[in-house]
């Protein structure tokens, strides 16, 4: 508690004291030194976010809260970003005094991470939104998604019946999936539908794993408390690291559910590899892995491949 | 003195509980225990393995564990069983279908020498939803007025409203306080 006091007072006295020596000493704004110093990826653009959001200035805080409007309406796409952007950059060129000619490399820097931070915000609350959607029976577009899950990983199977056993051979609790989606809603749907169909092969390695007589464990159940932990892990910010140094993509669902596959894939590896003697210990294990996934994420340096490799034995 | 005796005078001095909750998947366990324990409750999954959860209620140090109830979990409950001084029984009030599936379920539990003593509270959860049986029905059909080996007692309750999550856990605690902290 007397930490964090001391920590609040330095933040808010010595901070800017700090930043106007720097400033005078190197002739840059905190903004550039972000993005001159830091490695590109979740490093900088996480330091330029907790810049942004730390600002006194009004105009940072009028761009921080335009920019928040524009992601409520969901209007944060690529087509839009320069209608959004440029004016957004000049605000900040402007108020932080910046000499375009002389630091003509700033405003793309810097633009890549307001791309990135915002990118990330937009993805949280589409998340949200897939989350706060309840399974439901009578919404024959949820039907068929459930009726596609079993088609993808049971494809030699029709399925007897709408509500039948059959559900728990991968990995329902009972003989109607729609109560197991409860809390993670919707989104623990599309995340097993997204693995099974971009990711045939490691998907179905998965489900051989989990249907194994000595280490088996309840496939479904598992992946919906794996949306739960990378829901989780996006809504904490933990998951910036990830999605944050991928140069190839912005952060979008599709990020996100590949987030989730390899969760998914990596979890299971640690399953096995664990020899866990029941069920019972999914508790213990599943803590162990997100811990080891945490610590990961915690390092910015941290790049994650998907290297799905299936073995044929 | 004897060492039931020693074991019964730590056990007071720290007022602490074991308790368990059961029930079949889908009754809202986990639910209850995080509406008890001021969580919130609309990001929960299917429990796989058990939770546990350890808190303070009126000066007692309550150790609820809240055990997965899926068929395929069911025969693991016994593991949890060992000095455990009340069960908090939970049913889908909504859920008419597998009520004989409960009722089968609860009495096995009920033989078990383990748990022998242990308090027995009933939780009719669910009771706000439109379709919810009465807890009269629900008695019946879980034959609870057959069972002489425990104290019992049937509570309706919801856990999203939080509708006698309190008063049925008072009248356990108070159960079990009478058992195991009076002094001979």
């Amino acid at each position: 508690m007397v930490f964090f006091n001391l920590w609040s007072v330095f933040q808010w006295y010595l901070r800017p004291f700090i930043k106007w020596f720097l400033r005078k000493t190197t002739r840059l704004c905190e903004l550039q030194r972000i993005c001159y110093g830091d490695k590109i990826g979740a490093q900088r653009s996480c330091n330029i976010e907790k810049s942004l959001m730390l600002s006194r200035t009004r105009d940072v805080q009028e761009v921080v809260a335009f920019l928040d409007a524009v992601v409520k309406e969901r209007r944060f796409i690529p087509t839009l970003f320069s209608e959004i952007l440029d004016p957004t950059v000049n605000i900040i060129i402007r108020v932080k005094k910046i000499n375009k000619k002389l630091h003509d490399s700033f405003s793309p820097l810097f633009r890549q991470c307001l791309i990135q931070i915002w990118s990330y915000r937009q993805l949280v609350d589409e998340v949200e939104e897939l989350r706060c959607t309840h399974f439901d029976s009578n919404d024959p577009i949820h039907e068929k998604k459930l009726l596609r899950l079993w088609g993808l990983l049971m494809p030699d199977r029709p399925l007897e019946a709408r509500i039948t056993k059959d559900w728990q051979d991968i990995g329902f609790q009972g003989d109607d999936p729609k109560t197991d989606f409860r809390g993670m809603g919707l989104l623990g749907l599309e995340n097993l539908l997204y693995f099974a169909t971009e990711y045939r092969q490691a998907s179905n390695h998965v489900l051989s794993h989990s249907l194994h007589p000595k280490y088996g464990y309840t496939f479904a159940i598992v992946g919906i408390n794996l949306t739960s932990m990378a829901y989780y892990l996006l809504k904490d910010g933990s998951a910036k690291t990830y999605m944050f140094n991928l140069k190839q993509h912005l952060p979008s669902i599709n990020l996100f559910h590949k987030f989730y596959c390899y969760l998914f894939y990596e979890f299971d590896k640690m399953w096995i590899e664990s020899k866990p003697e029941n069920m019972m210990e999914f508790s213990i294990i599943f803590k162990k892995f997100e811990n080891a996934v945490r610590t990961e994420l915690a390092d910015p340096a941290s790049v994650f491949r998907i290297n799905i490799e299936v073995d044929t034995i | 003195m004897g060492f039931l005796t020693i074991l019964k005078k730590l056990r007071q001095k720290e007022k602490e509980m074991r308790i368990l909750m059961l029930g079949l998947d889908n009754a809202g366990k986990t639910t209850i225990l995080k509406r008890f324990n001021g969580e919130p409750i609309d990001t929960i999954s299917p429990t796989l393995g058990f939770n546990i959860k350890t808190l303070e209620h009126r000066g007692y140090k309550l150790n609820i564990w809240d055990v997965g109830g899926q068929k395929s979990l069911r025969s693991y409950w016994k593991n949890y069983f060992e000095s455990t001084d009340g069960v908090v029984w939970v049913v889908d009030s909504a859920d008419a279908r597998r009520l004989a599936d409960c009722a089968k379920e609860l009495h096995t539990l009920l033989r078990e020498e383990r748990l022998a003593g242990a308090t027995l509270l009933v939780l009719a959860n669910k009771s706000d939803l439109p379709g919810a049986l009465t807890l009269q029905e629900i008695r019946e059909a879980l034959d609870l007025d057959s069972i002489k080996t425990h104290h019992w007692r049937i509570m309706r309750c919801s856990a999203v409203t939080g509708e006698n999550l309190l008063e049925g856990m008072d009248w356990m605690l108070d159960d079990i306080a009478n058992r195991i902290f009076t002094l001979d």
